[in-house]
């Protein structure tokens, strides 16, 4: 039993560390808010280099086969600083989809050309009625002249407009299934959907009678329910840690400031009502810190709570996000409020993360199946 | 990273398990049958474990004390007695006691045959722990002391208490404070029991008139003693890290039954969608307050010490628990303030913090002490502020004007 970063571990996260201070100051975050892309290439292609981006993946596919623990610790750094661009959305969502998934050849394919910085992925987990259960997914695809034809509505698509290929869910006469659409595909219609997180970019994705090659299907035709479940999951993890670094990040601006913003002829952090809300501030990102992780190390371990561990983190890191980033507001005061000030890049970020692969209230009903139904 | 337990650790699990199923007593009706109950698990290796083998103890690794409270907690085994005694005296005895306190005292600790207390909080001194009152003035060849203590946890049956008092009121007061161990049967001291909220008493009043301690009774040197304090403050050794997970899931399961039984517009409470979100909180912080657990325990087992750290864990658990039991009288509704007369279904049956087969009701008034005792939440906070984030001290009544 051992709950601590191993020396390798703690390499990774201090060398994510000093790479995103050097590359990803908040002037390159908000410079990327008015890109038409909205990420750095260049950035992108150092991360290929230094092995992020096949983080997760089979080292035959040029990655570092490594799991979620170290994938978690890449994460959180890069929600600590607010890293703009598709890296969750590929690696995470595109990448462990097909990882999942797929077939020799698609992982060939697509792990290869994503560990090697040269193509970008996404999935379509939502359609309009914003539910998680994949279950619900109403999109269609037919079959026709042994290819499929999909058609649908997706909604919030992280990084569509710069992907190479989307995770698509659709009803096929089988049942539930997984299609790889390439977004340029005659019939695909992207448009942008702008949130508040502007580091992030989402697309509403109209596929109208889509044509998509017969093996572009993950997995059998009906059997996406279980590789959708075991994916969201995965996201739910990996987000969390997005936002564990957001939390973190804001935690520790809040500390800084208080120390030296004086009132009263004092330091407001000498105050009770400020180092008391500071502490609750600590306790929340730490119980989050070993939510986030045990989760990845279940996850990665195949422990038999992985299932529920990965709800619980997502419950209560979005719960606890919110409230530390809020409270970073709080006890900034006025300057917490300015858009000047970077505060709130990473209070967005969190909060934009915080509905995404289901929110605390979807997680806290599968996680009361599971122990009622245990017991 | 690896949360799996090591062979050896289940292996051990295993033995314990087995023991306490074979050795378990059916009830304890008295003192002297708790203490018998203590000997035998001491005899097999279970209490002091984590003791230098020297002075008696197993010399047991943090993992196997944890993980023979966590299977005592599942059995629902009787808490052996001397608490104070073995968790926070003897360890500070080991640190600072001479050779002969420690020959002296240790061994007739671990075995139950003198139990102890621990006489630190006065009336005017909680939070406050440092304007304690109780003077010790040296009287020769002993000392006398003189002054009250409350919130004495198991003083009425305890032979001896570590005492804090005052020996030098010229200095600051955090440096006129010394460390004694107290003989408690003598006519000097006068011991009465302090009803709680609970209608119970775990604790007492102690007040000391002309109450006498050996000179070879001082531990450390004079105006040590409140160094020697924020020491055993500090010994927390995760020993019932996972047993506390363990009575809390127990709690649970017997709360889901309950929500299975009870009613609400013609449906079981447990098919309520409000209901079941917070039962599903509540599990969720049960679980991290696990994890969390095994992060103190990888601490522990390398070696290390939790340090200010031990008040988060502090803060978490205490204040987790008055949510729960909240729930639990939220959801038990009238049934969950019974003392008497509860119908199976809704009985806790549970071992609780105190070691009795308890109530709801007592659990839940029981969960409003944790975030007062051993440093309130407010003080595990200020801990927490300044130890750990660095953040200015406040400015204090007591300390402007350089006077203390």
């Amino acid at each position: 039993m051992n709950f601590s970063f191993s020396d390798d571990q703690v390499l990774l996260k201090n060398s994510v560390r000093s790479a995103l201070d050097e590359q990803c100051k908040p002037a390159h975050v908000r410079a990327m808010f008015d890109d038409a892309r909205g990420y750095g290439e260049a950035l992108w292609s150092e991360m290929a280099k230094l092995g992020w981006l096949g983080l997760p993946f089979p080292e035959e596919q040029g990655g570092a086969g490594l799991g979620l623990v170290e994938l978690g610790l890449v994460l959180e750094e890069m929600g600590r600083a607010a890293y703009p661009g598709p890296f969750f959305a590929t690696v995470v969502l595109g990448g462990l989809g097909i990882s999942l998934g797929g077939n020799a050849a698609q992982k060939d394919k697509w792990l290869s050309a994503i560990s090697a910085g040269k193509a970008r992925a996404t999935a379509a987990l939502l359609e309009e009625h914003l539910d998680w259960d994949s279950a619900s997914t109403t999109a269609t695809a037919e079959k026709s002249g042994g290819r499929w034809t999909l058609s649908g509505l997706k909604r919030f698509v992280p990084w569509a407009h710069v992907a190479d290929i989307v995770l698509v869910p659709a009803r096929a006469p089988e049942g539930l299934s997984l299609f790889l659409v390439d977004p340029k595909s005659v019939g695909v219609t992207l448009s942008p959907m702008v949130g508040i997180d502007l580091t992030n970019r989402w697309s509403e994705m109209r596929l109208d009678k889509v044509s998509v090659d017969p093996d572009a299907i993950l997995g059998q035709p009906g059997s996406a329910g279980a590789l959708l479940d075991s994916l969201l999951r995965r996201a739910a993890v990996m987000s969390s840690a997005e936002m564990l670094g957001a939390a973190r990040r804001c935690l520790d601006m809040s500390v800084e400031y208080v120390k030296v913003r004086e009132q009263f002829g004092q330091p407001v952090g000498s105050f009770q009502a400020i180092r008391h809300r500071c502490a609750e501030m600590l306790l929340e990102a730490e119980n989050a810190h070993a939510a986030v992780y045990y989760a990845a190390w279940a996850l990665t371990a195949g422990a038999e709570d992985a299932a529920v561990a990965a709800s619980i983190c997502k419950a209560y890191v979005s719960d606890a996000a919110r409230k530390v980033c809020g409270d970073a507001i709080q006890v900034h005061g006025g300057i917490g409020f300015t858009w000047e000030y970077d505060l709130h890049l990473y209070m967005k970020r969190a909060k934009a993360l915080e509905p995404l692969f289901g929110d605390a209230q979807f997680h806290r009903e599968l996680i009361v199946r599971h122990v009622t139904s245990a017991r | 990273m690896d949360l799996n337990y090591t062979p050896e650790d289940v292996a051990f699990r295993k033995q314990v398990r087995t023991w306490l199923e074979q050795n378990l007593p059916k009830e304890i009706r008295n003192l002297e049958e708790r203490r018998a109950w203590h000997r035998k698990l001491y005899d097999a290796g279970y209490l002091g474990m984590g003791w230098p083998k020297a002075y008696g103890g197993g010399g047991a690794r943090p993992m196997e004390q944890a993980i023979v409270a966590d299977e005592m907690a599942k059995a629902n085994a009787p808490a052996p007695t001397n608490s104070l005694g073995l968790g926070i005296v003897g360890p500070t005895i080991v640190v600072h006691g001479t050779d002969a306190q420690k020959t002296r005292y240790l061994r007739k600790i671990l075995s139950a045959e003198e139990l102890w207390c621990q006489l630190y909080s006065e009336p005017n001194a909680g939070s406050d722990l440092a304007a304690l009152k109780t003077s010790a003035v040296d009287a020769g060849d002993h000392f006398v002391v003189n002054g009250q203590k409350i919130w004495t946890s198991g003083g009425a049956i305890a032979d001896w208490g570590l005492l804090l008092a005052r020996t030098d009121t010229k200095v600051a007061k955090h440096k006129g404070i010394s460390c004694f161990l107290m003989n408690m049967r003598q006519p000097g001291v006068d011991v009465r029991p302090l009803k709680q909220i609970t209608g119970s008493s775990e604790f007492c009043e102690v007040f000391m008139t002309n109450a006498r301690v050996e000179k070879s009774d001082q531990m450390g040197k004079l105006g040590e003693g409140w160094a020697i304090a924020q020491t055993t403050l500090g010994y927390e050794r995760g020993g019932r890290a996972l047993a506390r997970i363990t009575n809390y899931s127990s709690q649970f399961t017997r709360l889901v039954e309950a929500a299975r039984r009870l009613r609400r517009h013609g449906r079981p409470l447990i098919e309520d969608p409000v209901v079941r979100q917070k039962l599903g909180r509540i599990w969720s912080e049960i679980e991290v307050e696990r994890y969390q657990a095994l992060r103190t325990l990888t601490l522990l087992e390398r070696g290390e010490h939790p340090g200010a750290a031990g008040s988060l864990t502090k803060l978490s658990y205490s204040e987790f628990e008055k949510r729960f039991m909240e729930l639990a009288l939220e959801i038990l509704g009238p049934y969950g303030q019974l003392t008497q007369g509860a119908p199976d279904d809704f009985k806790l049956q549970i071992d609780t913090a105190v070691g009795d087969n308890g109530s709801w009701a007592y659990a839940y008034l029981w969960s409003r002490a944790g975030t007062i005792y051993a440093g309130s939440s407010e003080i595990q906070k200020n801990v927490i502020g300044e130890r750990i984030l660095g953040l200015p001290k406040e400015t204090r009544a007591d300390r402007v004007g350089g006077k203390a």
